[in-house]
């Protein structure tokens, strides 16, 4: 059985512990041992037990505790003996610890080893209080938590033993009846193996102490052998994977062990190694062997060389490309390892990195396109060499703001001002389409067209990757084109004013007609006694204003017919048409067609050229009155309307009620030189399409639910000042 | 007192209708004018005219259609027509049709005082 004062936790010994209010000299009895009778001294006896302590010592000093504890039991002919030492945790010894325990007991107490006592609270702790040996007797009186330790002690002789000048613990010897009583010999032999157990206890200290090494080192070991046997596997299995090569090799040229991703790299086998004839001198070619003596020479007076490129020569004579780095075997000095990538597929992608490079400056030259990245924290600018020959500059010289601005036209706002604006507008990050002009040293003008993307790099910094293209040819195509289509507008124009000679004439006889009764009338009315005055004065207003009327069809034919380039201004297409109609309308009567204008109110101007929209107007009314000239059973009608379109645009549309098309409505419709008319000529509806579609509308034509057709077109409604090309993406 | 004979004017243009019939009115005729032929055909003057003045080319119901239609009714009334268009063709087609005269604009006093008397002449 264990103590029942086995202390489980210091805390939980200290609140156990009944309060007893029995004074400590009352069981104390120590001045006793000097009145008693005093047996003699066994000194040979007490000698053997000294000689065999001390060779426990020597040769089995873990037991060296419950030896003295029997050898207390043998000379003091006592019923139990025993130790008590500081501890902390109930098991080990530690000079500073808050209670006492039993390493070792001999005798009646025996089986309550490991048990123990309070420091506080206790006989060993009055013990080493006093610093000397005392005598309790029935200590459990004071101590009642030694009541359960059976059988009750009658006298405890108690000795305490010191460390260094420390007291560290007691010896103890019990009787537990009153067959004898403990004397000054046993005092004396106690304080003697006192001494003894202070050696005794350094002995297992030094055993603990050791033990605690000896475990230390085991387990440090242990985590070497097994970050080593870690360590190996991964290498195996680098070495095993083939994911690079490896090789061992000595500084004397030989390869003494590879993997086979090595020899795969320089197509060897196994045999070929085992013969010795692979050997890393041979391996490698004249040029790169400056490049291993530098290895070998860091190699020697560091251990290790740091990776480098070189090649080596295949079996086959061919070569590969590969990164080797290395180091020594730890204290071999002459062999080591090395791993050995192959490059071969990385040699290819930078091949096929600088052709693709080299492409697209080919692409860039051909196309006329250069590109450019912008970081805007640091206005570092960055110019594909294209876009220095475009700008006419010494290819690689810094891109300033200010030499972008030597040659950007003074009028335009360069590509990059550009950008600034719109990343203040929008906070950065929009993608747009710019158009400016360059103009060269010899004043000759460039004309540019730049996308730029905006993008954020790795630090989340605001880039521009802009492309510009030098639309200079194009630009110049596109004017030809322009004044091309000028010129075939006008002719159709000019064309038509033969058809129209008729509807002049009518427009012009009217008002001369007016003119000339009003005047005779006039002459009249004054010739008369006395003169009509009023009325005189009233056929003279009547004829300024017949006057008016005639320079009026003037003016307008004029501006019909007058050859002149494109101009854009805001256009009412409700009076654009009804100045058409006031110049055709004769001809159209005269083809006895009804006409009927459905013009919307409050309709929104567009933006475009006023002549060249008349002139879709014309052609259409025109080719409207022509489709019914053969018609006689149904009435000849034409509608012609305006309104709003989808999308934000204006619709003009001419309905007739003529013979129409045969289903399918002809694709080539809108083509120059197609007609279904005999008489013409296929220019109209194709000069209609070109100007409609300069004003960014469509033209079309569908066929009526009734007989006929309806020429309709559609063109946005206009803001003065936006340019067609300009546009945010 | 000799009345006066009734000149009736037949034009689609406002400026005609206003210079014509005051001419006509100090050469000392009695006038009325019409817009259309439509307004004509619903006066009560086809009977009372003496003489038509009528545009050629007019909206719906142009002046040979008028012609035509007085045909029809049996209305013997002289016609002389005026028109604005420079095609000459017309005028032979007009007077074959029973037209006394066909004058282009811009006219004179005189050549259009011959075309009534004319007209005149006729009854």
């Amino acid at each position: 059985m264990r103590g029942p004062a086995k202390p489980k936790t210091d805390a939980a010994l200290e609140t156990s512990i009944p309060y007893s209010e029995l004074p400590l000299e009352s069981i104390l009895c120590t001045e006793e041992l000097h009145h008693r009778h005093s047996r003699p001294p066994d000194y040979e006896k007490e000698n053997r037990a000294l000689v065999k302590l001390v060779s426990t010592l020597a040769e089995s000093p873990s037991t060296i505790l419950q030896t003295l504890s029997e050898t207390i039991l043998d000379i003091t002919q006592c019923d139990s003996a025993g130790l008590s030492l500081l501890t902390n945790d109930g098991k080990t010894p530690d000079v500073c610890g808050k209670s006492f325990y039993w390493p070792a007991i001999a005798g009646m107490w025996g089986p309550h080893v490991g048990g123990g006592t309070p420091r506080n609270f206790g006989p060993c702790g009055d013990v080493l209080d006093q610093n000397r040996t005392l005598l309790f007797r029935h200590f459990e009186r004071r101590y009642p938590y030694l009541l359960p330790v059976i059988p009750a002690a009658e006298e405890c002789l108690l000795v305490p033993f010191y460390v260094a000048g420390e007291a560290v613990g007691t010896i103890w010897a019990i009787m537990h009846s009153d067959r004898r009583k403990f004397d000054a010999e046993d005092d004396r032999v106690m304080a003697s193996l006192g001494k003894f157990a202070s050696s005794a206890y350094q002995a297992l200290i030094r055993i603990e102490d050791l033990k605690f090494q000896v475990s230390e080192r085991e387990k440090a070991e242990a985590e070497v052998r097994e970050l080593a046997r870690g360590l190996e596997a991964k290498i195996r299995r680098l070495v095993e994977a083939n994911v690079v090569g490896i090789v061992m090799w000595n500084l004397e040229g030989a390869i003494t062990g590879a993997n086979e991703a090595f020899l795969r790299m320089v197509q060897y086998d196994r045999e070929d190694l085992a013969s010795g004839r692979v050997r890393w001198t041979d391996l490698t070619p004249a040029e790169w062997r400056g490049h291993d003596e530098r290895a070998v020479a860091q190699l020697k007076a560091t251990g290790i060389f740091q990776p480098f490129e070189k090649e080596y020569f295949r079996k086959d004579g061919g070569r590969v490309s590969v990164l080797l780095g290395g180091a020594l075997f730890e204290g071999s000095g002459n062999e080591g390892v090395a791993f050995v990538l192959d490059l071969s597929e990385q040699k290819r992608a930078e091949r096929a990195l600088r052709r693709s490079e080299a492409f697209l400056a080919e692409g860039q030259h051909l196309s006329q396109i250069g590109s450019f990245s912008w970081r805007v924290a640091t206005d570092e600018i960055t110019w594909s060499e294209q876009l220095y020959r475009i700008y006419e500059l010494e290819i690689g010289v810094p891109v300033t703001l200010e030499l972008i601005r030597t040659r950007v036209h003074p009028e335009d706002v360069s590509l990059i001002e550009k950008m600034k604006m719109v990343g203040q507008a929008s906070d950065g990050g929009n993608d747009f389409e710019w158009q400016y002009r360059l103009m060269m040293p010899d004043h000759s003008l460039k004309y540019m067209h730049a996308v730029a993307h905006a993008t954020r790099d790795q630090d989340g910094q605001l880039e521009y990757i802009a492309v510009v293209q030098d639309v200079t040819a194009r630009r110049l195509t596109e004017e030809a084109r322009d004044k091309a289509r000028s010129e075939l507008a006008h002719v159709a124009r000019v064309m038509s004013l033969g058809t129209l000679t008729a509807s002049i004439a009518h427009e012009l006889n009217q008002p001369l007609s007016g003119i000339v009764t009003n005047a005779s009338t006039c002459m009249r009315m004054l010739a008369t006694d006395p003169p009509n005055v009023d009325g005189a004065r009233e056929t003279a207003r009547r004829t300024i204003r017949d006057g008016n009327r005639a320079s009026d069809v003037i003016a307008r034919l004029r501006a019909l017919f007058s050859n002149r380039g494109a101009m854009t201004e805001s256009v009412d297409l409700n009076e654009a048409t009804r100045e058409v109609l006031a110049l055709s309308s004769t001809e159209i009567q005269q083809n006895r067609v009804i006409l009927r204008a459905e013009l919307a109110d409050d309709l929104p101007p567009v933006t475009g050229d006023r002549v060249q929209l008349q002139q879709v107007i014309l052609n259409l009314l025109r080719n409207a009155s022509d489709a019914m000239s053969g018609v006689d059973d149904r009435p000849r009608q034409i509608v012609i309307r305006t309104g709003l379109d989808d999308g934000d645009c204006i619709r003009l549309s001419v309905q007739d009620s003529g013979v129409g098309f045969e289903a399918p409505i002809p694709d080539k419709l809108f083509d120059a030189f197609y007609t279904t008319k005999s008489g013409g000529m296929g220019i109209g509806l194709s000069v209609s399409r070109s100007i409609i579609e300069s004003h960014r509308g469509r033209i079309w034509a569908a066929r009526n639910d009734g007989p006929g057709v309806t020429f309709a077109f559609s063109v946005p409604r206009g803001r003065l000042g936006e340019e067609p090309a300009r546009r945010n993406l | 007192m000799v009345s006066r004979s009734l000149v009736t004017v037949v034009d689609d243009d406002e400026s005609v209708r206003e210079s014509l019939p005051d001419m006509l009115k100090e050469l000392g005729f009695a006038v009325e004018a019409f817009a259309s032929a439509e307004e004509f055909l619903a006066s009560d003057c086809i009977d009372k005219t003496k003489c038509l003045i009528l545009d050629i080319a007019m909206p719906g119901m142009s002046g040979p259609d008028l012609q035509r239609e007085l045909t029809r009714r049996r209305q013997e009334i002289p016609i002389v027509f005026i028109t604005a268009h420079a095609d000459e063709t017309i005028r032979p087609r007009v007077l074959a049709q029973g037209a006394v005269e066909c004058l282009f604009k811009p006219f004179s006093e005189t050549e259009l005082l011959e075309a009534i008397h004319a007209t005149l002449r006729t009854r």
